[in-house]
């Protein structure tokens, strides 16, 4: 059972990452945003619940999608606006305008947009925690999509093979960019993908951030033990499209508004309604704090100035 | 207690599921499926070819490889000739094959020639690749024969390719495509079996499971202990056959090229099976516990199935015998052959790089 801090802290949590996005994208429409937008509109409790079930030792490397993921590792959504902005000051200095970046001393791996290389890394980090007795997890997320490519399989295989401790939370969303689940997997029972690699399978309700953060605690504490990898299958949907510019026109309406009825944000609300937990007054207080934050970010990553030219050279190879 | 409108999620299902079954570790010495089907002639076929495999690359590695005529390296598939004859004798001329290095049972039932095949271990001008290749890297597209890569696992994709072409000229034809336990941990492997599964393409994945990739046991490169396992992951049937048994791989992939000639899309069918050698020539399988090769030897394809002929009065004895015996025959002429035909001139290195088709 969750506690009140913890409820509370995944309603702000969920909140920040849906008010930050949505600061993004007018950011994008204002033309103050150079490169692409990947929003994870409609997928939020899989970002949040994984990454809040996670402990602060263990290491996370999310996608492009996954905002929640950065923020509950404690990336400030300062530096998240920076980096669409391509500021100076954000954690690429400017070099990159999507969300490939990491921290590795706040346990996050940056993501690269080659969909799948991210499964053999987190192998590996999982293997060199086994091997130093550590005792952390790896997480990583792919989506259904990326589910199909090499490094997937390969990744998932070592893992597996190695039963190293590491979770793998597969966001079925039903689309990899405009191609739906059925025209790129073969089979879309993706649980099934569990017993083909011989590690364990849980399979959960993506838009329910407290059987999303259940589920992850069990995945864990499965891989943290020696059981080997967990997979994870959350089921979701993209209600925002792929990315900001375009309007994923090849999506069925009825699809987009039947997961809208069920969006991530009213399905935790209706769960502590519920519940009695925590209550209407308090959700508007942090949805205010949220609000605050998320203007004071946005005024201050606004106020940091472009790279500047000479700097270009500086930061490409790993400073010891 | 939340409310039933937002509860309509998909119920949370256990990972205890049907599993794929598992093969009996004992294995009976002597054939014992049921052989529906199969025509007195093949019978006699399968054990030509099973025997005249074994000859030529017994005669490949234990005598042309020692005496230092063979230019490249070795790798033979002894123990496992029942794989590619079983499979590769019901393809019709259209069909294609991509085999492993295991299976030359299905170079020669395309037609490839064992003098042909001999010159081109020898590195020989009438090799199929002109003396560039001492190794198995050949094929003959004219004979559906995709050639071989030494990048296991490559074929898959390409497999998958030949099948959705044939399933989009709506031609009639299947593909059969093999690799071994250790090519299914590789990511080309992955990619392929999704598209073709996908697909639906019309082909038949044949896995020889020998149990060994290069030096590492199968569970040291796989965390599930049957590959057809893996078929789970793609939504297509997944096959256990002995491997050793030519009649059970004969009626398991008479089904499954039934099954993608009908456009149901492909089955995986791994045959559970014992590389008797080597990784390859150079390779004393030294890691390789001397028990696992007793215990195989007494499930050798060839006795047991000759053992099968003779009980049920399909063959007698000594057509068995004299099979053999025109076996040694052929191979002592396509050496001869082989030995005849010159090494390929620097001069002539520079054609034959593209097709001239």
């Amino acid at each position: 059972m969750l506690t009140k801090t913890q409820l509370h802290d995944l309603y702000y949590w969920l909140l920040l990452n849906r008010t930050l996005e949505d600061r993004i994208v007018s950011l994008r429409r204002a033309g103050e945003i150079p490169g692409a937008v990947q929003t994870s509109r409609g997928q939020e409790a899989v970002s949040v619940g994984t990454s809040y079930a996670l402990e602060k030792d263990d290491i996370v490397a999310p996608l492009l999608r996954n905002t929640g993921s950065l923020l509950v590792r404690g990336f400030k959504p300062e530096e998240i606006l920076a980096q669409y902005m391509g500021k100076g000051t954000s954690p690429t200095r400017g070099r990159d305008c999507a969300l490939r970046m990491g921290d590795l001393k706040r346990g996050v791996v940056a993501s690269s947009s080659s969909l799948g290389s991210l499964v053999p890394v987190v192998a590996g980090i999982a293997l060199a925690s086994r091997m130093r007795r550590l005792g952390i997890v790896a997480l990583t997320y792919i989506g259904d999509g990326g589910s199909e490519t090499s490094d997937f399989h390969e990744g998932l295989n070592l893992a597996a093979v190695q039963k190293v401790p590491m979770v793998l939370v597969l966001e079925e969303n039903g689309w990899a960019f405009s191609t739906p689940v059925s025209a790129h997997a073969a089979s879309t029972d993706f649980l099934a993908r569990a017993h083909a690699y011989g590690v364990a399978g849980f399979e959960v309700d993506g838009n329910d951030v407290v059987e999303v953060y259940e589920t992850t605690r069990r995945a864990a504490e499965h891989a943290r033990n020696g059981g080997g990898p967990a997979l994870i299958v959350a089921h979701t949907m993209r209600t925002g499209g792929d990315s900001g510019p375009h309007d994923a026109w090849f999506v069925p309406k009825e699809a987009v508004e039947r997961w809208k009825s069920r969006d991530p944000l009213r399905v935790y609300e209706q769960y502590l309604d519920d519940g009695g937990l925590v209550a209407a007054e308090e959700r508007s207080r942090i949805a205010e704090q949220v609000r605050a934050e998320v203007d004071a970010a946005a005024a201050l990553a606004g106020s940091r100035l472009l790279p500047d030219g000479i700097q270009a050279l500086g930061g490409v190879y790993h400073e010891i | 207690m939340k409310s039933d409108r937002i509860r309509k999620t998909t119920p949370r299902r256990t990972v205890a599921r049907k599993l794929a079954p598992e093969v009996p570790n004992d294995i009976p010495h002597v054939a014992v499926a049921a052989a529906p089907g199969i025509e007195p002639a093949t019978y006699r076929e399968m054990l030509r070819f099973m025997v005249l495999t074994r000859e030529l690359e017994d005669r490949i590695e234990r005598k042309l490889y020692r005496q230092g005529k063979i230019v490249g390296g070795v790798y033979v598939g002894r123990g496992q000739e029942a794989i590619g004859v079983a499979s590769c004798i019901q393809t019709e001329p259209e069909d294609v094959i991509l085999p492993s290095h295991r299976d030359m049972g299905a170079f020669l039932i395309r037609g490839m020639s064992p003098r042909r095949i001999l010159a081109q271990y020898m590195g020989r001008v009438d090799g199929y690749t002109r003396g560039r290749d001492g190794n198995m890297h050949m094929g003959d597209l004219d004979r559906g024969v995709i050639p071989f890569v030494s990048m296991l696992g490559d074929n898959v994709p390409v497999a998958a390719g030949v099948g959705i072409a044939f399933r989009n000229r709506k031609k009639p034809h299947v593909v059969l495509c093999y690799f071994g336990d250790g090519a299914t941990s590789r990511g080309d492997w992955h990619e392929g079996m999704n598209l073709a599964c996908v697909q639906k393409a019309p082909i038949v994945f044949i896995c020889n499971n020998n149990q060994y990739a290069y030096s590492t046991p199968l569970d040291f490169q796989m965390a599930v202990k049957n590959v057809a396992q893996r078929a789970l992951a793609y939504g297509i049937p997944g096959e256990i056959v002995d491997g050793n048994d030519v009649l059970a791989v004969h009626e398991a992939v008479r089904r499954a090229i039934d099954r993608a000639r009908s456009g149901f899309g492909p089955t995986l069918i791994e045959c559970k099976t014992f590389r008797m050698t080597g990784h390859s020539a150079h390779d004393d399988a030294g890691y390789v516990p001397e028990v696992l090769f007793k215990e195989w030897e007494l499930k050798d394809p060839i006795s047991r199935y000759r053992q099968y002929l003779v009980e049920h009065g399909i063959l007698r004895q000594d057509e068995i015998e004299a099979m053999q015996t025109d076996a040694v025959r052929e191979i002592d002429g396509a050496v001869e052959w082989a030995e005849k035909s010159p090494y390929p001139e620097p001069e002539d290195c520079l054609n034959g790089v593209y097709s001239e088709k």
